[in-house]
């Protein structure tokens, strides 16, 4: 999963991803999340 | 850990058409995942309203038999494979987001006792393994294979293992095709054995994460039994899965004395190409939670988030599961597997109820 400059690995996009939801749900962007 | 192996690598390089290639399969997982959630809610639903006493199967058990279904009875077409195998990069962001429900210290003082444990089981399988190998006559490297393989954490240790000590593609899906059928053998074992003994969520999903091979799998038998246990299936695993550089260093450095494998130069660089990077987002979210970066709703999303992450995966094990393949492996890596397996699941069985009689876990 590459391009140009931007290459991680599997676990570098997994945990950038879980971050940036992280962050979302952190500044309430991302309201109370259902289950 | 660190393999991008699963997802298989589109001929464009945009990461736009990437993206978009995909979607397709995700939506299936998604359409898959939720479909075993709506069926456990419409089964309990139904069994309040008519007072009737239903059995409770969870979603995690639907997805993943909704999954098998499709898999083996009709062909999966071409435009949604690369999106189904996106399955473990799922997992690995449900790992990271789960660690928002757990408090450094429970890290520590669970994530210790796991990797005290793991070192007795590290050290049991591969013995084990290689006994039983060179017993059922299989080739030395298929036998290296599968002792990596059920030592840590199934494929991905597989695939890493694999070009390190330069084995073969034949013996590689060999021991894949084994450890995936035993990985679906306990899916179905592993919890009516956890019932069977009582066990508590906490020692049950220190057991599945210990003793079930692949990642999705453990994670998904510890789900299979409760949330709280599918919790601690996840940070004994991830325990586990972070010694997977110690134990392929030790065998490429083996297979490298005996002029079969390339030379091990960099050991320091080695151990960090190996090492699971997601074990650090877990740790880093987790990190942030205790801080108190997060307030108790924020905790209770990143936690929601996280399941569905997990759906999306529960589905995937399900697709990737061809019982037909499976049949097609050879018989004797399978042997050697499940006795290895067997041996192991006992004896990490027993370790657990005794730390559990010990330190009381739950």
């Amino acid at each position: 999963m590459s391009s140009g400059k931007l290459n991680l690995s599997l676990d570098g996009w997994a945990v950038a991803l879980a971050l940036l939801l992280a962050l979302l749900v952190r500044l309430n962007i991302f309201l109370k999340i259902p289950w | 850990m660190t393999t991008s192996v699963a997802i298989e690598q589109p001929k464009s390089n945009s990461l736009s058409s990437c993206v978009f290639s995909f979607i397709p399969g995700v939506i299936l997982l998604a359409a898959i995942g939720y479909a075993g959630k709506f069926i456990e809610q419409s089964v309990s639903r139904y069994g309040k309203s008519h007072h009737l006493s239903l059995p409770n199967i969870e979603y995690v058990l639907w997805a993943i038999l909704i999954g098998l279904a499709i898999s083996n009875t009709v062909r999966i077409p071409e435009l949604f494979k690369a999106g189904i195998v996106t399955y473990e990069f799922w997992l690995k962001v449900g790992i990271v987001l789960l660690g928002a429900r757990f408090l450094l210290g429970d890290v520590i003082k669970l994530g210790g006792l796991s990797l005290a444990l793991v070192v007795i089981e590290l050290a049991l399988a591969i013995v084990l393994m290689t006994a039983l190998g060179r017993v059922f006559k299989l080739s030395p490297k298929l036998t290296t294979l599968l002792a990596v393989g059920s030592s840590i954490c199934g494929v991905s240790a597989i695939i890493a293992a694999k070009g390190a000590i330069d084995a073969d593609d034949e013996d590689s899906s060999l021991a894949i095709a084994a450890i995936l059928a035993l990985g679906a053998i306990a899916l179905f074992t592993f919890p009516f054995i956890g019932h069977l003994l009582g066990m508590s969520n906490h020692a049950y999903g220190l057991w599945s994460g210990l003793a079930v091979d692949n990642t999705a799998e453990a994670v998904a038998a510890g789900a299979l039994y409760s949330d709280a246990a599918g919790k601690i299936a996840v940070l004994a695993k991830t325990a586990r899965n972070a010694m997977i550089g110690f134990v392929v260093l030790g065998y490429a450095i083996y297979w490298a004395s005996k002029g079969q494998a390339q030379t091990v130069h960099n050991k320091a660089l080695f151990l960090w190409q190996k090492f699971p990077k997601f074990v650090l987002g877990f740790l880093l979210i987790s990190i942030l939670a205790t801080a108190g970066a997060f307030d108790r709703d924020q905790i209770a999303s990143l936690g929601n988030l996280s399941r569905w992450a997990f759906l999306l995966t529960f589905a995937g094990v399900g697709l990737r599961t061809n019982l037909r393949e499976m049949r097609k492996q050879g018989l004797r890596p399978f042997i050697v597997g499940a006795l290895g397996e067997i041996v192991i699941a006992a004896v990490t069985l027993g370790l657990v109820l005794g730390a559990d009689r010990v330190f009381h876990l739950s």
